[in-house]
């Protein structure tokens, strides 16, 4: 091929932004941060089944009831809490969220008695409980300073709440993820007794139940409810009257530690000072502050108060783990199928036009389309085995394509004249632009759900087929097209 | 190659779509008869059920490993090269699946461990017949918008359900089960299938020129696109299979048959129902 043509080819834009993209990809993928330690690889990311790692993935027991009434809400939700034992939290106007895997037909008859009706019924949590795992559960792994933790909330589809938490981590074996996720902290309430000591009043295990942030009408300031066992309250009590803290609340802080650190500290209230001296009391408040503070403070309490706890409880329902080991296997394997079939696609390309002119074209533009893909891929979707399988699966359909065009240009073996090409290319493309639309169709539902875990394998499909219709297609018709008219 | 020496253009309409339809209908009956049998078109594998797979590498024999866990629902032991073994359980209690994991851990300590519940599996199987059917409505409807015709979209769409409903067949006989993986790779099938699909039909009817020679044109191509996705898949199917990766494994031998599966309802069924709608509506 002379200089020329070569000049020629490259000057043309589609050919430009098919090389632009291939350099870019490839500095993002090495250069990017610099990875030149991590050999090929470099910044890409694999999933766990590549890397070595646990998940588990775990739903709620909760429901959520959209309800109506007539009645005060208050009066049912405190019904549903004694008949289920379990915490409800109204989470908007008409929707109630129970803390208990519990079946709709369960759920009626206690509706009824306190003149209610269910309207809608969903298993899940609202966003807001969600989002609290999340963090719970980050705040654990960050705690244990894990980098490669990722923590997703799962809705299916069809539903409006998320139902599952699926949290992934790399190079932990099974018991490790699962003493992580269960693991909870000691919480400890200690009473200021003089000066700077204090005395052990009780451990968490004598918190029976803690409530969500809420906000005094009163006096606009933030709190978290919590309750305590009939002991938890009767030591509370004697604590209280021990030291002084009934008579002279301000001189006797409660302090509450977890793990042994202060989380919280402040007076008992004056109110509840009197009705102590009287009774032992259960269900306390503890207070935080008014405003945006306040409201963060009492949510950081409430994780505090559980101790790492998850406010709803959760069933593992799947989990896996592979060997750092295996997983470097699987990626030998995958590497050495990916470029024999990239090996295999040359040859029987070639078998069939005999032409290393076309052929040589076909499978730079297929390696491109694969480097530009790892590019992208880079920093939108890690790779999985799942995912390889896609990327797989794009060298033949990219190939397929390339030979459509190929064949349309070269009808009845003649190269055509330039008019005649530009009309042919275009009815090539006709037909891949209709063929990649199926396809992106095809797997857009795989890519959207969020319970399947080919999300990878979707996503590398429909990237692929649409780099293929706007970058190389193109660039590739534009390639043959200088190659053939010389 | 056998089937390239097919000449497209010797046989009628009628003997074209024949054997493809007859295929078709069978396929039908043994997914039908299934269904009515077990409640699911295909015998599902533990992503659909719940249970446990486990992917080892030892040298214990088949015979060995059954006995180990001989007191766990034990399904199945695959075997593929260099001792890899692929193993899977049934669903189990919690007091079970952790018990078995200690052991499978103080056995193979190495080993990829799976399991899904199986409620969750209940889960994913109404999700995964979800994305099934919306796939095919998408498809349906991008057919339909590409070629405005109600005839050749049809030909599309049928030659699309013949694909999957004749690679599903192979597969229940074969003994591919339904999961997440197979699942996907026949919403792949309804792609690649569409692909010489749409080949065809764009020659046929938007190009001019004699009938028989657009035919064989687009057959040529076709089956140089079908061979080229063919041999990529097949490698991957080899390398995976050898290598113990089951779900690449899954996805490449559902591709291969499903493939397969197109060659005839491509360039016979669909060719043959557009041969005689040209030849009736007088195109040449």
């Amino acid at each position: 091929m002379k200089r020329e043509t070569i000049t020629e080819i490259v000057k043309d834009w589609r050919v430009a932004i098919l090389l632009i993209l291939v350099i870019g990809s490839l500095a993002g993928i090495y250069l990017t941060p610099p990875s030149l330690q991590k050999g090929l690889e470099g910044n890409l990311q694999f999933g766990l089944d590549l890397e070595g790692g646990s998940w588990l993935q775990m739903e709620f027991q909760s429901v959520i009831v959209a309800y109506s009434t007539d009645k005060p809400v208050g009066d049912l939700i405190d019904n549903l809490q004694k008949s289920l034992e379990a915490d409800v939290i109204q989470i908007d106007q008409n929707h109630l969220e129970i803390r208990k895997s519990v079946s709709r037909a369960d759920l009626e008859p206690l509706f009824a008695a306190s003149g209610a009706k269910i309207v809608g019924y969903q298993e899940g949590v609202s966003s807001f409980t969600a989002d609290e795992v999340k963090r719970i559960l980050n705040d654990k792994v960050n705690a244990l300073g894990m980098q490669d933790a990722r923590i997703n909330l799962l809705t299916p589809t069809g539903s409006e709440y998320p139902q599952y938490v699926r949290i992934e981590l790399a190079g932990v074996d099974m018991e490790t993820a699962q003493e992580i996720v269960g693991k909870q902290g000691m919480f400890e309430i200690r009473i200021q007794t003089t000066g700077n000591e204090t005395e052990h009043v009780l451990f968490g295990d004598q918190i029976t139940s803690v409530g969500v942030p809420q906000r005094d009408p009163a006096r606009q300031t933030w709190g978290v409810g919590f309750a305590f066992t009939e002991t938890g309250a009767q030591a509370f009590r004697e604590a209280a009257l021990k030291h002084g803290a009934v008579d002279n609340p301000q001189a006797h802080h409660l302090v509450m530690l977890l793990d042994n650190k202060t989380v919280y500290s402040a007076p008992l209230d004056g109110d509840l000072a009197a009705q102590l001296r009287s009774a032992p009391i259960r269900s306390l408040s503890a207070t935080t502050g008014t405003g945006d503070a306040g409201l963060e403070d009492a949510m950081t309490l409430e994780i505090h108060l559980r101790a790492g706890a998850l406010p709803v409880k959760v069933n593992v329902v799947g989990s896996g783990t592979v060997p750092a080991a295996l997983g470097e296997q699987f990626k030998t394997t995958v590497a050495i199928a990916g470029l024999l079939a990239l090996i295999t696609v040359g040859v029987v390309v070639y078998y069939r036009y005999r032409e290393p002119l076309i052929v040589i074209p076909m499978l730079a533009i297929n390696l491109a389309e694969i480097i530009i893909l790892l590019g992208i891929a880079r920093f939108i979707q890690q790779l999985d085995l799942a995912a390889i399988a896609g990327l797989i699966a794009v060298i033949g359909t990219g190939i397929d394509q390339l030979v459509i065009i190929t064949d349309e240009v070269l009808h009845e073996g003649r190269v055509p004249s330039q008019n005649l090409y530009m009309k042919r290319y275009g009815r090539a493309l006709g037909i891949i632009a209709v063929s990649a639309a199926t396809v992106f169709i095809a797997m857009l539902p795989l890519a959207l759900m969020d319970l399947s875990t080919l999300r990878g394998f979707a996503i590398i499909t429909m990237l692929g087929v649409l780099i293929g219709i706007l970058v190389t297609r193109p660039a590739y018709g534009k390639i043959i097209m200088a190659i053939l008219s010389k | 190659m056998e089937f390239a020496r097919y000449d497209i253009n010797k046989y009628s309409p009628r003997q074209m779509v024949a054997l493809p339809l007859v295929l078709l209908l069978l396929a039908g009956i043994l997914l039908g008869y299934t269904t009515l049998a077990t409640g699911l078109p295909l015998k599902p594998g533990i992503d659909f059920v719940g249970g446990t797979a486990v992917t080892a590498f030892t040298s214990d024999s088949r015979e060995t490993i059954e006995a180990t866990f001989s007191g766990y629902p034990l399904l199945s032991v695959g075997e593929g090269i260099g001792g890899g073994k692929y193993i899977q359980f049934g669903p189990m209690d919690d007091a079970r699946h952790q018990s078995l994991v200690a052991l499978i851990n103080e056995k193979y300590p190495d080993a990829k461990v799976d399991q899904i519940g199986e409620t969750f599996g209940k889960t994913l199987q109404s999700q995964a017949f979800l994305a099934l059917l919306f796939s095919f409505i998408g498809m349906s409807i991008v057919v339909l918008i590409a070629f405005r015709n109600l005839v050749a979209s049809g030909a599309v769409v049928l030659a699309a359900i013949s694909d999957i409903t004749v690679a599903a067949a192979v597969m229940q006989i074969i003994g591919i089960p339904l999961t997440l993986g197979t699942t996907a790779a026949l919403l792949m099938l309804i792609g690649y299938s569409v692909d010489s699909n749409i080949l065809l039909t764009t020659r046929l009817l938007k190009r001019k020129g004699k009938l028989e020679e657009k035919l064989s044109g687009a057959f040529r191509t076709g089956i140089i696109m079908t061979t080229t996705t063919l041999s990529a898949v097949t490698v991957m199917w080899l390398v995976s299979t050898l290598g113990q990766i089951q779900i690449i494994s899954e996805i490449g031998a559902v591709l291969i048959i499903g493939l397969l599966a197109s060659l005839m309802s491509t360039w016979m069924l669909n060719a043959g129902i557009l041969k005689e709608y040209i030849h009736r509506s007088g195109r040449k």
